[in-house]
């Protein structure tokens, strides 16, 4: 069987796991890190058995762990501690069947970090892999939905003691797990896509967990972090945050939208302009689209090598734009619908 | 004529400040007629104090509980979300035992959601005060940005560092009897004495700014040292030359090129385009206030920057908004 994930694995998988993230809070970051390291030493200090989705019997439940809301919010209101393992139990009761592993909904620092951390607690392992290969803004965009598996039953613990559980077609679990997340505080953590281990192994990105613990290794270059290729787009310094107060639209995302207006510090010297919302959907360099989703578009400090969220972009800070190439099923027919620009928006 | 201070290990270090250009060594009945202090000092060793910490909140795991070293800490139930929405009644009798029975006297108080409603920072200080007179008391809410395990951590070195800043603040009044003083902030620019005392942690590295600053401004800002030798100026540094003037006086003159400053950060809730703008309007006279109280002359006080950002994955309405305010200095 895999191999353990224990204090070392779990500061070079957060490491990893900060490469590319965005939405990122470095509060709550830190103490998701010092709340796994807490439990990951526990109950012997062994860590957690990172393994493949092949490696588990078919009729393995696997059920996919994360961090649901805003990390502002959980940064702020901080974790009680059972709400990984209160999500996960509430879906067993409600499905009559033991949990054998859990899986990441994405790999994106805290998001990376709650599903090790309910590993932990539950005593069960991590499979090495997760549902996007990046981070998308709704809960239903993932190669799991891709594959034909369904986010709900999904049940929602809160920091509060709340516990929800959501049954709903597939298409509408985002729509009614929302206004739950926001009435819990602003966060809470979710346990959804319950699926068999035969199914998990169809349907994952895998060895991202493997790939980030490598690319968090000192030393490695931040590329490790992207299997399917990054590039540069340009180097510029931020001229004006430009918020919305939304615009009425049709779409229903968290938060509301936001332009970013930079000016390459370099080369062609050209006004580029990121459009925000919740992630950076798409980036225009004099007027030309150069770069949009479903591919990861962040901003990277060039001050301290860390990524800029959106709601830190400020005035003055230099910073480069990097592309982050989706995974190959982001780009095909189904996967534009559901991640591309169309799925926010952008009528491209 | 300005004053430019630095404090540390050795005997401090002063400069006279006339249009840009400074002169080293300043004697010390000259210094006592300067128009202000601006006195530059590194807080990074200095002795600390033991703090009571208190934080407002539910129960969390151990590994994120408040981290005050030799100090003595608790947590009450209480606090608000992010949204505004009250998590539970604070527990003023769990505040009103930890406040009788500590035996300190330096607190640093951090409630759940202080950076949008401040309510039990407020209660618990009110609750403190009552309870023992001598109260030092940080409140969390005033560094204003979310995260809480960081600006507790913030709000009880802050008060761990206030005897000691008391003791600083005394000295040079002492030294510099009826010379304003002001201190110099980390991030750049100048707060008053009065301040400094509340607020040391807003000068906690005030030494290095103050040095890249005075650097910055000898090797092409224009600036100039002139090091005298009794009372005839001996050597002339040029800007070319500018590592021949020793670091104590480049942070002495960086000190004395500052400008009061204050930032002002909060999460704030606002529904519509016109409770944005009186939200703002109101973050704008809390930075205006701040930067008077940090030394600005009254008229002088102006908004320099103000930043809002929409918060990533909350409702339409919740924004992050920092504000810089600076002025000029009342004195001289």
């Amino acid at each position: 069987m895999g191999r353990l994930i224990d204090l070392d694995g779990l500061g070079r998988f957060s490491a990893g796991s900060r490469l590319f993230a965005t939405g990122a809070g470095q509060s709550s970051y830190n103490l998701a890190y010092d709340w796994a390291a807490s439990v990951v030493g526990q109950g012997g200090g062994q860590g957690v058995e990172l393994v493949a989705a092949g490696e588990l019997a078919a009729g393995t439940l696997c059920v996919a762990v994360s961090l649901a809301g805003s990390t502002t919010a959980l940064g702020e209101q901080l974790p009680a501690g059972d709400e990984p393992e209160r999500a996960v139990r509430a879906l067993e009761r409600r499905l009559g069947e033991r949990v054998g592993a859990v899986v990441a909904l994405n790999l994106a620092a805290e998001n990376a970090l709650i599903p090790l951390i309910a590993a932990a607690g539950l005593g069960l392992p991590l499979v090495d892999g997760d549902g996007t290969g990046r981070v998308f803004p709704l809960v239903e965009q993932t190669t799991y939905t891709l594959g034909g598996m369904s986010a709900a039953p999904l049940a929602l613990a809160g920091g509060s003691g709340e516990l929800v559980l959501l049954e709903t077609a597939a298409d509408r679990v985002e729509e009614l797990l929302r206004p739950v997340v926001l009435a819990a505080g602003g966060w809470a953590v979710a346990a959804c896509y319950p699926m068999a281990a035969g199914d998990l192994a169809r349907v994952l990105v895998p060895g991202t967990v493997s790939l980030l613990m490598r690319a968090g290794e000192p030393g490695a270059p931040r590329s490790a972090a992207a299997p399917y290729g990054v590039r540069t787009l340009c180097r510029g310094l931020i001229q004006a945050v430009e918020g919305s107060t939304g615009h009425g639209g049709e779409l229903a995302l968290p938060s509301l939208p936001t332009s970013i207006v930079l000016r390459e510090s370099e080369g062609l010297r050209r006004m580029v302009r990121l459009e925000a919302h919740n992630e950076i959907l798409l980036v225009l360099a004099d007027g030309a689209v150069v770069a949009t989703v479903p591919d990861q578009i962040c901003m990277i400090s060039t001050a301290d090598g860390m990524v800029v969220d959106v709601d830190k972009a400020e005035p003055g800070l230099e910073v480069d734009i990097m592309v982050v190439k989706a995974a190959p099923v982001w780009h095909t027919a189904e996967g534009l619908a559901l991640g591309g620009p169309h799925a926010f928006g952008l009528a491209l | 004529m300005i004053l430019g201070v630095a404090l540390g290990e050795a005997a401090p270090t002063m400069v006279a400040v006339d249009d840009g250009t400074a002169t080293w060594p300043v004697a010390r009945g000259a210094a006592r007629h300067a128009s202000r202090a601006c006195v530059a000092v590194d807080l990074g060793g200095v002795r600390t104090a033991p703090v009571a910490a208190i934080r407002v909140g539910g129960p969390c795991p151990e590994a994120l509980g408040p981290v005050v070293g030799s100090g003595a800490a608790t947590i009450v139930r209480g606090g608000h979300s992010v949204t505004g929405r009250r998590l539970a009644p604070l527990d003023t009798e769990a505040v009103r035992r930890f406040a009788a029975t500590c035996g300190l006297v330096d607190f640093a108080v951090t409630a759940t959601g202080s950076p949008i409603l401040a309510d039990h920072e407020l209660e618990v200080a009110a609750i403190v005060a009552a309870e023992v007179p001598r109260a030092r008391i940080t409140l969390s809410y005033e560094f204003g940005y979310p995260g809480l395990r960081e600006r507790e951590a913030d709000a009880i070195r802050n008060a761990a560092l206030g005897p000691e800043a008391g003791r600083i603040a005394d000295e040079v009044a002492r030294e510099l009897p009826g010379v304003p003083a002001y201190f110099a902030r980390s991030g750049g620019g100048l707060v008053s004495a009065h301040y400094f005392r509340r607020f040391p942690l807003t000068c906690d590295r005030g030494a290095a700014a103050s040095l890249a600053r005075g650097r910055a401004a000898l090797s092409g800002g224009g600036g100039r040292v002139e090091i005298a030798d009794g009372a005839e100026v001996s050597a002339e540094v040029s800007a070319e030359v500018p590592v021949e003037v020793p670091d104590g006086v480049a942070a002495a003159y960086g000190a004395a090129l500052g400008r009061p400053e204050a930032h002002v950060e909060r999460i704030v809730l606002a529904r519509g385009r016109a409770e944005l703008d009186r939200v703002l309007r109101d973050a704008r006279d809390e930075a205006l206030t701040r930067v008077v109280s940090a030394g600005a002359a009254p008229g002088s006080a102006g908004i320099e920057e103000i930043t809002v950002n929409p918060l990533s994955y909350l409702p339409d309405g919740l924004y992050r908004v920092r504000v810089t305010a600076g002025g000029r200095p009342w004195a001289g």
